[in-house]
């Protein structure tokens, strides 16, 4: 089953005048279950490409279908929606709501969703435990450490179960011991059969995932598979 | 998830936000609290007077009556022989009054005819005024009988020789307590008192004079006795008739139908008018409206301020909250539910900033009705309508922020720094 499939997708930023090309055209395809990174240097467009691909941002021209679904001309509240259902965000900064419990950050897109109460707090609860923080439900986010805070970043990003996670520079942040921690997380995640899309500029992370994308210039310079690292 | 649902969990996100930023709260409540409290302060302090007023009329037998008083037929120096050769009012004018087809909504008449005489007792011997008094007098006018008992329908006929005294003229003339069936003797006739009034009392203010002190010093006799004895008055003329009407909707026709009536009597002649208790205890009150009027503007202008106040706090705010909304945006929150979440943050501190004012506005005015000794009584609608107005401009001043951070793109809202 194909999650991402884009045709000449493009991204012009501006005016015409002074425009900047960020995309020119890339045609990507990422199958259900693929661990992917996305490699490039700054200005490579590889940032745009995971915005575009998150829903995030709309493409200037060119088509993406997410799960099927196609994504250009859909308003900003189906966007979200789909945002919700279909894609989980893990950020550098990690982005937790730092006045909100760990629980409540977890719960937050559910919430979004329409879980009822009981069933979000039970699945949190589960998905905390899942990335090796059962206990620390109750914390706010300013008590953790980083690392714990990416894990509790991939615990919200997996509350909805969703068809994509989207990981962008989330070892950055991070100390070398952290950083492997947390992407042996992500391998494990990838195991459960869950879709992975790790954006990094970093060759030695890309080198975990089984299928490398490489961005220059707005537009896919290669695509290769390896064994991981 | 259902509505209510969604709105606790709002409130509940409001919330911490609010706990989170306790002086930035603290800012924005205060200006819905000084509005409120200046809304219920100024309606709660025109509301106690206004309450001491109605106690008043209360005591005095009810607002819903209506009189017939003498008006002066001189104009100009003098007056036409027609003026002079009427008679007045007069006994049969209150009487008549009462038989007409409207009169089936009065409820009690009453005639007062006043007098100068000397009253003479074993004990003291003063120059009074004497009510000579008709009718349903004693229960219109709120007197209540302490000792003995009030005239009878046979003793107001008749004009038997017997009084009735207030509470202070029972002390004056009986100082001795002894007064039931002592004798008394008004001018030059001779009377039995039959009963004492209870001592009325009513103080608009602490510590001010007893406004009902008059009524303590009345010597009550049957009016017809001052019409036939002291001043040989064979056309029982009277100074004040009074009808009770407690549906007050039956007023105005029984006032036309009473005017006219009258007026034959008179020879159509002006030399009498009518005065609507109830109305002209309106006109005080929409009086007391335009005092309301004000305070409610003040309030408002309190309100404004204060939610201008809180426009350029959540403004200023919203750019500490950017990455905040945008995260939230990235997990799925819909620009409609960014922004009732700030107007739900809203509405929780204009609830929180009322409560408070509720206690500030209680409090000022329970100083200010002590410092002018009235007891303090706020109107349950006085409490609806400070939070209605705090609730429109909260909403009012909260929309635009509101808008503003629900109107971002997720992508530059995650970027900012």
């Amino acid at each position: 089953m194909r999650i991402i499939e884009t045709r000449g997708l493009e991204k012009v930023y501006g005016s015409s005048n002074n425009a900047v090309h960020a995309l020119r055209g890339v045609d990507l395809n990422i199958e259900s279950g693929e661990f992917v990174a996305l490699i490039g240097p700054s200005g490579s467009g590889k940032s745009t490409l995971m915005s575009i691909l998150g829903c995030l941002d709309v493409p200037t021209g060119g088509t993406y279908a997410l799960d099927g679904r196609q994504v250009e001309g859909l308003t900003g509240a189906d966007l979200a929606a789909i945002r919700n259902e279909k894609i989980g965000f893990i950020f550098q900064q990690y982005n937790l709501l730092p006045k909100a419990t760990i629980l409540r950050n977890v719960e937050l897109p559910m919430l979004y969703a329409g879980v009822p109460r009981r069933e979000r707090r039970e699945r949190a609860l589960d998905l905390l435990a899942r990335v090796g923080i059962p206990d620390k439900a109750g914390v706010l986010p300013g008590q953790l450490s980083g690392g714990q805070r990416q894990r509790v970043a991939i615990a919200r990003a997996l509350a909805n179960r969703p068809a994509l996670l989207l990981a962008d520079e989330p070892t950055g942040a991070l100390d070398t011991k952290t950083g492997e921690e947390v992407l042996a997380l992500f391998r494990e995640l990838h195991a459960q059969g869950n879709t992975v899309v790790l954006v990094t500029h970093d060759p030695g992370i890309a080198a975990r995932a089984e299928r490398r994308v490489e961005l220059r210039d707005g537009l896919l310079l290669r695509d290769w598979k390896e064994e991981a690292a | 998830m259902n509505a209510s649902g969604a709105f606790r969990e709002r409130l509940f996100e409001s919330w911490i936000e609010l706990r989170a930023n306790p002086g930035r709260s603290f800012l924005q409540a205060l200006g819905v609290m000084l509005g409120v409290a200046s809304v219920l302060g100024g309606f709660s302090i025109s509301d106690s007077q206004r309450q001491q007023a109605e106690r008043l009329f209360a005591r005095l037998g009810g607002i819903d009556k209506l009189n017939v008083l003498p008006a002066d037929t001189v104009y100009q120096g003098t007056p036409s022989a027609l003026r002079s050769a009427n008679l007045g009012l007069r006994l049969e004018d209150a009487v008549e009054g009462g038989n007409m087809a409207s009169a089936k909504a009065v409820d009690g008449t009453s005639v007062v005819k006043q007098a100068r005489a000397r009253v003479r007792s074993e004990f003291a011997d003063q120059e009074r005024d004497v009510n000579g008094i008709g009718a349903d007098y004693i229960p219109l006018n709120g007197y209540e009988i302490e000792q003995g008992r009030g005239f009878s329908a046979h003793e107001l006929a008749t004009g038997a020789p017997v009084a009735v005294l207030g509470a202070e003229a029972a002390g004056v003339f009986f100082p001795t307590g002894e007064i039931l069936g002592k004798p008394l003797r008004i001018g030059d006739v001779p009377v039995t008192v039959i009963g004492v009034f209870e001592e009325k009392s009513f103080h608009f203010q602490e510590g001010q004079q007893n406004v009902f002190a008059w009524r303590n010093k009345i010597v009550a006799v049957p009016s017809r006795l001052i019409a036939a004895r002291m001043e040989g008055d064979a056309y029982n003329r009277v100074d004040r008739v009074t009808f009770r009407i407690p549906n007050l909707e039956a007023m105005a026709d029984f006032s036309r139908e009473l005017t006219s009536l009258v007026g034959a009597n008179h020879r159509l002649q002006q030399d009498f008018r009518l005065d609507d208790v109830y109305k002209r205890q309106e006109r005080q009150r929409s009086q007391g409206d335009v005092y309301n009027i004000i305070f409610m503007l003040s309030g408002v202008l309190a309100l404004i301020g204060g939610g201008m106040v809180n426009v350029n706090i959540q403004l200023a705010s919203l750019k500490e909250r950017v990455r905040e909304v945008g995260v939230k945006m990235a997990i799925g929150a819909t620009g409609g539910e960014i922004f009732k979440t700030f107007m739900t943050e809203a509405l929780l501190l204009t609830l929180l900033g009322s409560a408070a004012g509720y206690a500030v506005g209680i409090a000022f005015s329970w100083v200010i009705t002590r410092s002018i000794g009235v007891p303090l009584s706020i109107a349950p609608m006085s409490f609806l309508w400070a939070t209605l107005l705090a609730l429109v401009f909260g909403f009012l001043f909260a929309l635009y922020p509101a808008a503003k951070a629900s109107r971002q793109s997720p992508m530059e809202a995650l970027r900012y720094e």
